[in-house]
């Protein structure tokens, strides 16, 4: 590759207008390095995309051949279909939320572990930090159904260790507290158990970020006399936005997509009041329960579509912030 | 709908369980990764040579030496009995070999089969993923002949079968789904419990409301209800309405009559259970109880007294069972004392719902299956291994296998006679899930009568809008 690059370097100075020859070294290697991964990457990624646009054209059923061409008509239902409406209203939250307390927690608990220390001495993270990393990484080790379902079990009103501490405590309101029936109740909890499956992740992604960072930059911000708070806001997240930017898009996906957790939390239902409906809920029960392929097909469309436009808005916040604190400086 | 109920009871472990692999693919994948819509519907080229329905040895014209695939539901009934059936074809066919393919996924399985036009010989549509059958009524073979053919005894199969079986598999007018288990829909209770309290169930929805204040007096309650399984409690008051007011309400659910939820007989039972809900009849924080859970509180800690749940209650519960709970099914309710249909009428309706493919290649073989399973060795086999009644009438012993619970369906489904009634609506349009999203609201205090009136019948106008 090196070698490749250099000469293609060099060589328009020596003979611009010369065309390289096709050796069988050449073509082969673009047939193996070139042809084949974007072979692979048109069957399996960009047909069936089209095969899905085309279907949410379509009224079909899912169960037979039979489909007819219907325009747009399943993204008008779509629009005025409440539940669908409702669970995009949901996902949006999910989306906004989720990334937000995820990162944010796992910024602090990065920066504990690794510039968070004594403010004495060289620049390292509290007492204990490789155990407290190790820890928070654990909950990602666990499948998401799994960590679906011993939530589910956590919060049982009657016998769940939260109620069960929370009664033990004192708090006796709590007693048979159905924290996945409540409307007020079921979409914090849910989101709780998501970011609670994330964190590990992330803090051991931002700990390798920020380990990049010179200590020095540290050393010499505590020099002037910034404390640790400061450091994070005016220090650490500067440094590494690009990672966090990475995070954001990449969490936002996973929380408007959600299927697994809120399956697990609220089999078959979309929780009190369809307060927990994802889109991915409805779409599957559209499917597969309900016999509207392509309709549900058109769930599929406008959910990718709300991730493509998620990805842009954050990547756009970034790009935009970015401008104005260089022009700043 | 109550038979998806049933059967997403008794699958919901394994549907869970294979949730890890389904993972985040299967939603994405299914809309967008789908399967390819190729094929042209096949020909239907059966293997039958010339059917002789009235033949007691051979009515569909089995080929020896063709080969059968069958697709059955692995839910809490196996596939074994499916098996069993096989072989019995086999001892009367020469060489014929078969496949029985156990799935808890029957949609995403065969899925792609039908739209090819190339669908197994014989499919037992059932379980949480079940086909709905609105999507496959066209590509399914009608059913009708089956009750003139003769099983392996020599007894014509309409003869030896319970009343109802056609009606539970009648869909869109189409007799297509032959179910094999017997399902009585009742209010269950401990006989032991009962005798020693000197209650009894209760007959009318006042009984019912004396009794939920002598069960306050003993520090427990009337009713218990999971978050999955709120919707039994619609099951409740649809049968007992019909009970009392008669079965037009089945054909104005089925129409999606915009009123058929205002309906006199239905709000009378609204209002009793919304009054029970005030009360405080209800075990609290049901709507974040996992329902199996929510149920050990009746079978096992006897927090909540009655449960009202289909015949498969028993097998489900089977290791969160107290011992000497003496597990008892009675008949629903009524309003009054003197209600149209009578207060023995019970819902019945069938599990394991065995449907021909229309363009099945070997259809006969699929036929033949279906025709050993309704002989008496494979409804007998069933009974004994699964604790539950087969369709086939006498398949359980008097002794029922030493099980209250099955002593008192058959009971019931005797003291019943003809007075049996079954409805399919919420399957037809696909609402167990919206469904029971509305029945946690009301029975938690969330949603009082009038406001669960409302959303069942916005379901049900939108989803009969959507149906063609």
């Amino acid at each position: 590759m090196t070698a490749g690059t250099e000469r293609r370097r060099t060589a328009p100075a020596a003979a611009p207008a010369r065309r390289r020859r096709w050796t069988f070294d050449r073509v082969s290697f673009m047939a193996v390095f070139l042809g084949l991964p974007l072979l692979i990457f048109v069957v399996f990624v960009i047909v069936p995309f089209v095969q899905a646009v085309y279907y949410s054209f379509t009224d079909w059923g899912g169960f037979s051949p039979d489909k007819d061409f219907i325009g747009l008509q399943n993204y008008v239902d779509l629009f005025h279909d409440d539940l669908f409406m409702h669970a995009v209203r949901n996902v949006a939250l999910l989306g906004f939320i989720v990334p937000l307390v995820t990162i944010v927690t796992a910024i602090v608990l990065a920066s504990f572990v690794t510039v968070g220390g004594p403010s004495s001495g060289r620049i390292r993270g509290v007492r204990g930090a490789g155990f407290y990393r190790a820890v928070s990484f654990f909950p990602f080790c666990i499948p998401a159904i799994v960590i679906g379902l011993i939530w589910a079990q956590m919060y049982d009103p009657s016998s769940g260790l939260l109620n069960g501490f929370l009664t033990q405590v004192g708090l006796h309101g709590f007693a048979n507290f159905p924290w996945l029936g409540e409307v007020s109740t079921a979409m914090p909890a849910t989101m709780f158990v998501i970011v609670w499956g994330f964190i590990g992740f992330y803090t051991v992604l931002f700990v390798a970020a920020i380990k990049g960072i010179p200590a020095e930059v540290f050393e010499a911000a505590r020099l002037d006399g910034a404390g640790r708070f400061r450091t994070i806001v005016s220090i650490t997240l500067p440094t590494i936005r690009d990672t966090v930017q990475t995070a954001y898009i990449y969490l936002g996906i996973a929380a408007l997509d959600s299927f697994v957790y809120v399956a697990a939390l609220f089999p078959n239902a979309g929780g009190p009041a369809n307060s927990t409906l994802t889109i991915t809920q409805d779409l599957f029960s559209t499917a597969f329960t309900r016999g509207q392929f392509g309709y549900a097909t058109a769930m599929g469309v406008v959910l990718a579509l709300i991730t493509l436009a998620f990805a842009g808005v954050v990547a756009g916040v970034n790009r935009l912030s970015k401008g104005r604190s260089e022009g700043r400086a | 709908m109550m038979k998806t109920q049933g059967k997403t009871q008794v699958a919901r472990r394994d549907v869970l369980r294979g949730m890890a692999a389904l993972g985040v693919a299967a939603p994405l994948g299914a809309a967008l990764a789908s399967c390819s819509s190729g094929g042209s519907g096949g020909t239907g080229a059966s293997a039958t040579q010339s059917a002789d329905l009235d033949s007691s040895t051979n009515p569909f014209g089995l080929k020896a030496g063709t080969s059968i695939e069958a697709y059955v539901y692995q839910g809490g009934y196996g596939t074994q009995y499916v098996n069993r059936a096989v072989k019995d074809v086999q001892k009367h066919f020469k060489g014929i070999k078969a496949k029985v393919a156990p799935t808890t996924n029957i949609a995403q399985a065969l899925q792609p089969r039908f739209v090819a036009g190339n669908p197994p010989d014989l499919v037992d549509n059932a379980g949480a993923n079940q086909i709905p059958f609105a999507s496959v009524l066209d590509q399914l073979e009608e059913l009708d002949f089956m009750l003139d053919v003769k099983n392996y005894q020599g007894e014509k199969i309409s003869d030896i079968i319970y009343p109802g079986v056609k009606e539970a598999g009648m869909y869109g007018g189409k007799f297509v789904a032959m179910n094999y288990v017997l399902t009585i829909y009742a209010l269950w209770y401990s006989a032991s419990l009962f005798d020693k309290e000197g209650w009894q169930p209760p007959k009318t929805w006042d009984d019912a409301l004396d009794l939920g204040a002598k069960a306050k007096a003993k520090g427990k309650y009337l009713f218990v209800f999971g978050k999955e399984s709120a919707s039994y409690y619609q099951t409740l008051a649809l049968n007992s309405a019909i009970k009392e007011g008669g079965k037009d309400l089945i054909d104005r659910l089925s129409n999606a009559d915009p009123d058929v939820w205002s309906d006199s007989h239905l709000q009378d039972v609204f209002k009793v259970l919304e009054e029970m809900v005030k009360r405080g009849y209800f075990v609290p924080g049901g709507a974040g109880t996992q329902f199996t859970k929510a149920q050990a509180k009746w079978s096992n800690d006897e927090l909540a007294i009655m449960y009202p749940s289909g015949s498969w209650i028993q097998n489900e519960m089977k290791d969160a069972t107290k011992a000497g709970f003496e597990m008892t099914g009675a008949p629903e309710p009524t309003m009054t004392s003197s209600p149209k249909m009578t207060y023995a009428a019970v819902r019945s309706s069938a599990g394991e719902a065995f449907t021909i493919p229309t363009h099945a290649k070997n259809a006969a073989g699929g036929k033949e299956v279906l025709r050993a399973m309704l002989s008496r060795d494979t409804a007998e086999h069933f009974s004994k291994t699964t604790l539950a009644p087969t369709v086939v009438k006498g398949s359980v012993p008097s002794d029922a296998f030493g099980s209250s619970a099955l002593k008192s369906v058959i009971a019931m489904i005797e003291g019943a006679g003809t007075n049996v009634f079954n409805y399919t609506f919420d399957q037809k349009y696909g609402l167990g899930s919206q469904e029971l999203v509305a029945w946690d609201g009301f029975l938690s205090g969330q949603l009082d009568a009038k406001g669960l009136t409302k959303q069942l019948q916005d379901l049900l106008n939108k989803a009969a809008k959507s149906v063609k």
